[in-house]
């Protein structure tokens, strides 16, 4: 059967590099899901949980923002952050979103950072739980 | 017999300062290598980075962006110096503030409100010599700088230039080419120029893609993202070449102390052999005046 060559890199390493049955990935707007042979794509990502299947295990990663790429069957995923979901840290996750909730903004580029922190934190706890 | 004792008090003082720049030598070989490996590691998601930008502007789209615009007037800039936090590296620090230092200079006439900011203690040492005044320093950047410490970093930068307190940006670090040769580049970050160079024609792909949510939305992502991550590169070049800096040091210092030990030595035997020949010529001296 086809499959699906996988590669996730962040600024620092190459953080995942496997071949995969399916993929689905957090886009911006919602999630989507990759099966071999699909059409060449860029999308914008969102904060959220990366899975990807081959054979019978399911592995799920908490991807932070960024970009993915297919083209020939190969999906780069560019992010600058890619946990996988046991060893995230949930406190410091809950941390943050009591730390976004607890700001005042008062001008739009406040406003818009809290948002980021606020809808960050609450996809790190959502893939953290499962 | 004093001056044979001092001779060799020296050469043991010598011979301790080598094996302590030896060792420094080795740990700043084997820093060197994790460093580079990052730098390596890094270079993976620039050059996706720029696949992924020749691929928007193939599809037509005009790459156009506040961050990639220069500003009319530059009233607020911020020179960023990269140095170590460390000496015993060389010129390393030095050619890195001397560049520094001379743009801030020249920026200083230019620009009304220019602010400096210096990484690592040795420049803020420097800087506070020279009366210059740091409004921002950091020290938390060492050999291993990590995405998340400079995503800070470059987030604040990015707010500012968004919201108007700051125009330019500038960084002066030592950029790494090569094991042999690492020059100091004073390199405008904001406005970004363009993003990352040109690929060679033959490397552009015929594969038309579809873009979710749409070319714009991806484009406004990808210019702060790659914002960072230069930056990022300025900074693991930085830690790449002091390391790299500091371990041809460590081989100067460690070879002079072994050519000073070869001298001493030779000069030690000497002083030695003087003083036993002149004892042995005092005791024939003193059998022959017996005899007479």
């Amino acid at each position: 059967m086809a499959q699906i060559q996988l590669v996730v890199v962040t600024p620092e390493e190459t953080a995942l590099e496997a071949a995969v049955d399916f993929v689905a990935v957090p886009l911006e707007d919602g999630e989507l899901g990759v099966l071999p042979g699909r059409a060449p794509m860029i999308g914008r990502l969102g904060y959220g949980e990366m899975r990807l299947r081959f054979g019978s295990q399911v592995d799920r990663y908490f991807v932070d923002g960024g970009f993915v790429q297919i083209a020939d069957n190969v999906v780069s995923v560019l992010t600058s952050r890619a946990v996988p979901a046991a060893k995230i840290d949930r406190e410091a996750a809950s941390n943050q979103l009591s730390e976004a909730l607890a700001l005042k903004p008062n001008s739009d580029e406040l406003f818009e950072s809290r948002d980021k922190l606020e809808s960050q934190a609450r996809a790190l706890l959502r893939v953290a739980r499962g | 017999m004093a001056k044979a004792r001092a001779l060799d008090k020296r050469r043991k003082s010598i011979r301790n300062i080598r094996k302590i720049t030896r060792t420094m030598e080795l740990i700043a070989t084997a820093r060197f290598k994790k460093a580079m490996d990052r730098a390596h590691a890094a270079t993976a998601y620039t050059r996706r980075m720029t696949q992924l930008v020749a691929d928007l502007a193939n599809s037509g789209l005009e790459v156009k962006h506040p961050l990639l615009e220069p500003r009319e007037t530059t009233d607020r800039a911020v020179l960023l110096v990269l140095t170590a936090n460390r000496g015993l590296c060389g010129g390393y620090n030095s050619s890195v503030l001397r560049a520094g230092f001379a743009r801030y200079v020249e920026l200083q006439q230019e620009i009304p409100n220019l602010e400096l900011e210096i990484s690592g203690k040795r420049g803020i040492a420097a800087a506070r010599f020279r009366g210059y005044v740091p409004s921002t320093t950091y020290t938390q950047f060492e050999d291993r700088p990590s995405f998340e410490e400079v995503n800070v970093l470059a987030e604040r930068y990015l707010a500012e230039y968004s919201s108007g307190q700051l125009d330019r940006l500038d960084v002066a670090y030592m950029q790494f080419e090569n094991v042999s040769r690492q020059s100091v580049v004073v390199e405008t970050l904001l406005p970004l120029g363009s993003l990352g160079e040109e690929p060679a024609e033959e490397n552009k792909s015929q594969l038309q893609y579809e873009f979710l949510p749409s070319a714009e939305s991806i484009l406004e992502e990808v210019v702060p993202t790659s914002f960072k991550v230069k930056l990022f590169k300025c900074l693991l070049d930085a830690a790449v070449s002091e390391q790299v800096a500091r371990m041809v040091a460590m081989k100067a210092a460690t070879k002079a102390a072994g050519d000073r030990i070869r001298q001493l030595s030779m000069a030690y035997n000497r002083a030695r052999q003087t003083q036993i020949t002149g004892e042995i010529m005092e005791i024939i001296g003193g059998v022959e005046a017996l005899n007479n």
